[in-house]
């Protein structure tokens, strides 16, 4: 392994990488984040594929497309999508491997073996990463493979993983392949995947989390396990869907005590008024904690994104998102 | 028996009940019902536990269960906002928390046929990944678990928070579905007069004879010592699973019957409640009773003043300064209290259809947003008085 310490080559901004991992605990917004990062990239002239990993297809419907199943479909200029389910992944990688379809069939359709398979050895967590590596390697020129040298067909390849702890697993199924197994062609296969994963100048963790005690206790977790498990360069944290002040703090400081003394005086809807106001000056103080929390615990570059209301809640919405992190990873 | 000190629509639902099963998808504060249902039969007089999983960390540590896992430990309730006077005879709350790998250890320990046994199975290398992975398990181990405690007879209720699943039934189907594979592999991989793996009787009987040029590729693509080392897990279980399976059918008999009550826990977001209609009738749909409906951070479970909201803060009553900063200010108080208002009346809007869908005799309770999140006892014992008022 290597050391950790300053000799490091620095990593190269986030859309110079050709496959960012998006993670982050369930309903924090990776698929926005994700298609955020895509509209930026293919703003700036990149070919992108965003794999998602979780089934939901809902990248597909975030871009206004019907689902697009396990084939890389474009859903608007220089963007691609696919929805990379283990069992397609683990159908193509072993069709592949195997060379006879009947044999994938014979063993990975079969009940007894396909369980201990997949829940022991995690070998369709290998197989979905696995394929993230497959798109890496295609060309524009339709040849494929580690040493084929032609310009690629996709320049960034953007994964929406499964919630935080499936999100891990994936991204520590080639080690955990490679520790079973000693040796063989599953460990051949799964040294290949930890190697892209390991190439700082290719591959990044972009963490995705909310200013909220959850999310951001699992964030913090995830950090560490990424650092002391898994060898992978990390990006940084984007807080997402953080809630907006209700002014600059310095009108709050100076009308705020004025304001609630009218409303006291008014009862009905104005009181009310008030109080939720107080309400949400706490929600972003506290909001302002917890990302002041996960800058100084993990000493990592930090994005802040407004929260989009269900009406903004379109491609518009999501480009603007994109524009804020182009200018924070540049 | 009594009650528990439960007023309120929850009242008649799970009074007298002695296990309640909070369900629910992912996100919508299962844990802290759970653990503030339990808190308010606890301060009625019962001996109760509350078992969860994956509780947020803060909460966990509160409870004093951060860290330790499939104990039970003692919370003293005693103090707490809403608490007045001494409790009543009794009264006792205990949590703990799961974790599927402690408890499939647990039951390795207790039913293993003899030490040898035991300690095959704890040793083996698979067993380490799969007491953990294997889908299904975390589910099992929930029900082992439950029916331990329930046949302790320590405690007079029990209350089970459940693992985030999407499907209603997997909690239900899933210890069932984890238990054929294990007894149909059993018979399929081992060689059953040696009870050991036979490489060449498992390739005929995983793929039928004359395949056995494809299992002896498929050996040498996944490696025979893996194989091996499978296989011997899975035999290892094989003394267990009778007694795996019996425990399983009481745990299927406790839940569907009378002494059980499932507490379904929605919150108001558009796709959280459409997830919860799907959920209620899943169950339904399997014979099992859900008791009463719980509505988490619901914006219409707030008071506010009788009345239309005023368009503007000015028609409210506010006095318009000189274009200051301050009139900005109480501008920008005033729409977010517009989307605040607008917000509410969807929240209200949708509660309703939902209520209407499960049909209008299923006590149902909101909770409101409460200021700040529940992490610590105070705020449970807020939760608490929330779900038992009247």
């Amino acid at each position: 392994m290597r050391p950790r310490s300053s000799q490091q080559p620095t990593s190269p901004p986030l859309f110079e990488r050709r496959v960012v991992f998006v993670v982050g605990k369930g309903g924090v917004g990776k698929s926005s984040v994700s298609a955020a990062l895509a509209l930026q990239a293919a703003a700036r002239g990149l070919r992108v594929c965003i794999a998602e990993m979780n089934g939901s297809e809902s990248i597909a419907a975030l871009m206004g497309c019907p689902p697009v199943g396990y084939l890389a479909t474009r859903v608007a200029e220089g963007i691609e999508v696919i929805s990379i389910t283990p069992e397609a992944a683990t159908e193509e990688y072993l069709v592949r491997a195997l060379r006879f379809r009947k044999l994938y069939n014979l063993v990975f359709r079969n009940r007894y073996i396909e369980p201990f398979m997949n829940g022991i050895l995690g070998l369709s967590d290998l197989t979905s990463v696995g394929k993230i590596m497959d798109l890496e390697w295609q060309r524009e020129d339709g040849t494929y493979g580690p040493d084929s040298s032609g310009p690629a067909r996709y320049d960034l390849v953007i994964v929406d993983c499964p919630s935080t702890g499936h999100g891990l697993a994936l991204l520590g199924a080639p080690k955990t392949m490679m520790d079973v197994t000693g040796a063989g062609p599953l460990y051949s296969n799964a040294a290949m995947i930890q190697q892209l994963l390991s190439d700082r100048t290719r591959t990044a963790v972009l963490l995705v989390t909310l200013a909220e005690e959850m999310p951001v206790t699992e964030t913090l977790e995830s950090v560490a396990t990424i650092r002391d498990q898994l060898d992978i360069d990390l990006a940084g944290v984007v807080m997402n869907a953080v809630p907006p002040a209700l002014a600059a703090p310095a009108d709050i400081v100076a009308w705020w005590s004025d304001i609630q003394d009218e409303a006291q005086s008014l009862g009905g809807h104005a009181a009310a008024a008030a109080a939720h106001g107080e309400r949400v000056v706490r929600r972003r103080d506290e909001a302002s904690a917890y990302i002041d929390r996960i800058r100084r615990q993990t000493q990592l570059p930090v994005l802040e994104l407004p929260r989009l209301e269900d009406p903004q809640f379109g491609l518009d919405g999501l480009g603007e998102l994109g524009v804020r992190l182009g200018r924070w990873q540049t | 028996m009594s009650g528990g000190n439960w007023a309120g629509p929850l009242h008649d639902a799970l009074a007298g009940r002695e296990v309640i099963v909070v369900c629910g998808t992912g996100g919508v504060g299962k844990t802290t019902v759970s653990a503030a249902l339990a808190l308010a039969a606890a301060r009625g007089g019962r001996r109760v536990l509350v078992m969860t999983i994956d509780p947020a960390r803060r909460l966990a540590s509160s409870l004093g269960i951060d860290g330790a896992f499939n104990e039970a430990t003692a919370i003293d309730i005693s103090a707490l906002p809403g608490q007045h006077g001494p409790l009543p005879d009794g009264a006792a709350l205990h949590a703990m928390m799961l974790d599927a790998k402690s408890t499939w250890d647990g039951v390795v320990h207790r039913f293993a046929a003899n030490e040898e046994s035991r300690d095959r199975i704890l040793g083996n290398h698979y067993y380490q990944r799969a007491a953990g992975s294997l889908a299904g398990s975390q589910e099992y181990m929930a029900m082992e678990k439950l029916l331990e405690v329930v046949r302790s007879g320590r405690y007079d209720l029990v209350v089970l928070d459940t693992p985030p699943t999407r499907n209603a039934l997997d909690f239900l189907e899933a210890p069932e579905r984890m238990m054929a594979i294990l007894q149909d592999s059993i018979i399929k991989w081992i060689a059953p007069s040696s009870g050991r793996f036979s490489a060449t009787r498992a390739g005929a009987l995983l793929f039928g004879r004359g395949q056995q040029a494809m299992f002896s590729m498929f050996e040498r693509f996944i490696g025979e010592d893996v194989l091996r080392g499978i296989s011997e897990f899975i035999s290892s279980f094989s003394g267990l699973l009778d007694g795996m399976r019996s425990r399983a059918a009481e745990v299927m008999a406790l839940l569907r019957g009378e002494r059980t009550a499932f507490v379904l826990v929605a919150s108001p977001s558009r796709i959280a409640l459409s997830e919860a209609l799907f959920f209620h009738d899943r169950l339904d749909g399997s014979g099992i009773d859900v008791a009463a409906l719980v509505v988490n951070r619901s914006l219409s479970a707030e008071p506010s003043p009788v009345g239309e909201v005023p368009e503007t803060a000015w028609e409210a009553g506010f006095t318009p300064s000189d274009g200051s900063g301050r009139d900005a200010l109480v501008d920008s108080l005033w729409d977010r209290y517009l989307a605040r208002a607008a917000q509410c009346h969807i929240d209200d809007r949708s509660i309703s259809e939902l209520h209407r869908h499960c049909g209008k005799e299923l006590p149902l309770v909101r909770i409101p947003q409460l200021d700040g999140e529940v992490h610590d006892l105070r705020a449970l014992a807020q939760v608490a008085e929330l779900l038992t008022r009247s």
